[in-house]
């Protein structure tokens, strides 16, 4: 590694190699979690019970998904209005922290029968996602997706909600071998039964990625879309929000015409929707992630990025307004 | 997400600097050649504690993740 960050590849392998180190701070967390979690674990349903099953040529039905993000764009074109108003008959993966805006706009399980809500995030700040009247109305026709070191207040919180808990793994270690928290973990669940098992996503950094993942590895969702995920600010964004990472907190003394700046904050320009977002460099981790992954999906699986704008786009992703695929891929 | 980020309502001597670097709590971030250690600096107290990392493996199928454990 050299002294200066000079190109993006040398960058994105410095920021994973950080956020490994960052990760394991919180190490202890995620036992306890687990820990805690592990009795439910034990009488609740693996995610893998989701799967539909395979036909006998194994091959997977043509049906669709749409992951539902909060990144700006949703809002900034009433994509839940439009999904509310809407016939769509495929499956919705709905992350967490959009959850209640989405019920709330219409988009809710007695519309969409197939309707999931995924948790990837460990810490105890993801039970505000589920605490939330509207979806003790919803909760018992959702379906939830959660790592096994979700925070348990978090799934306790959706599963008092009526919200039915499926389990997996987020991979974070398995790698490692028989020592790692993946193996080891993975043996406690099979201890009283060894066809307890689940399946084990990347997570690609985020929860916005781990649904992607979700709809086709665990789902089987031939094509998916996304709305909502960004993985960028808006050119409109104040700067305290950009170099916050959304957290609106008080920044000073930047020149934001000096190279490191530059390098930090890029501008970048999204062909497929002519338009230009601005990566903080935790968005430039998630999102050369994201499409890292999408160019190594299997050729059955079609993404579609329905965002109507951000940072996502490139080779095996085809863009498109929301409108055009609902009105394209009902099903 | 989990932020390190404090607000910084300081009104020292530092703050009023005229310089091109920019201050997050209390991190400079230099100008000029960004080294790995500031950047993990400046990455660790922008937010990135508390997310995750990208799982990597000499077995390339497995980053795509697995249908079991």
């Amino acid at each position: 590694m050299s002294d200066n960050l000079s190109s993006s590849k040398e960058l994105q392998n410095s920021i994973e190699k950080i956020m490994k180190k960052v990760q394991y701070e919180n190490y202890d967390e995620w036992v306890t979690n687990f820990a805690i979690n592990l009795s439910n674990i034990w009488n609740e349903k693996s995610a893998k019970s989701l799967q539909p099953l395979i036909n006998e040529n194994f091959q997977n039905e043509e049906e669709s998904a749409i992951v539902i993000g909060r990144g700006p764009s949703i809002e900034k074109y009433e994509q839940l209005k439009i999904l509310a108003d809407s016939d769509y008959q495929g499956t919705i993966v709905c992350c967490d922290g959009k959850l209640s805006d989405a019920l709330k706009a219409g988009v809710t399980p007695d519309k969409f029968h197939k309707f999931f809500v995924t948790t990837i995030d460990p810490y105890k700040d993801i039970k505000k996602h589920y605490d939330h009247e509207i979806i003790n109305t919803y909760g018992s026709k959702i379906k939830g997706i959660f790592t096994v070191i979700a925070n348990p207040n978090a799934v306790e919180c959706a599963r008092q909600s009526g919200i039915q808990i499926h389990w997996m793994h987020s991979l974070l270690d398995y790698n490692e071998g028989e020592k790692s928290l993946n193996y080891l973990s993975a043996l406690m669940i099979r201890a009283k039964d060894n066809n307890h098992r689940l399946p084990a996503i990347q997570t690609g950094g985020n929860v916005g990625t781990s649904s992607w993942f979700i709809a086709w590895q665990i789902l089987k969702c031939t094509t998916v879309a996304l709305i909502g995920i960004n993985h960028g600010w808006e050119e409109s964004d104040s700067w305290e929000k950009i170099m916050s990472h959304g957290n609106m907190l008080e920044t000073k003394n930047v020149d934001k015409n000096s190279p490191s700046f530059k390098k930090l904050f890029k501008t970048i320009h999204n062909p497929d929707f002519n338009c230009n977002c601005i990566l903080d460099p935790l968005f430039q981790f998630y999102s050369e992630a994201l499409k890292e992954f999408i160019s190594r999906s299997p050729e059955w699986l079609n993404t579609i990025n329905a965002t109507e704008g951000g940072s996502i786009f490139g080779e095996r992703i085809k863009s498109m307004k929301f409108r055009d695929f609902l009105n394209n891929f009902n099903y | 997400m989990k932020t390190n980020f404090k607000k910084n309502n300081s009104n020292s001597s530092e703050s009023n600097e005229k310089t091109s670097d920019f201050v997050i709590q209390g991190h400079k971030v230099p100008e000029k050649k960004l080294t790995k250690e500031e950047f993990e600096e400046y990455i660790v107290s922008s937010g990135a504690k508390g997310s995750f990392m990208v799982y990597r493996s000499e077995k390339k199928d497995e980053e795509l993740g697995l249908e079991e454990l």
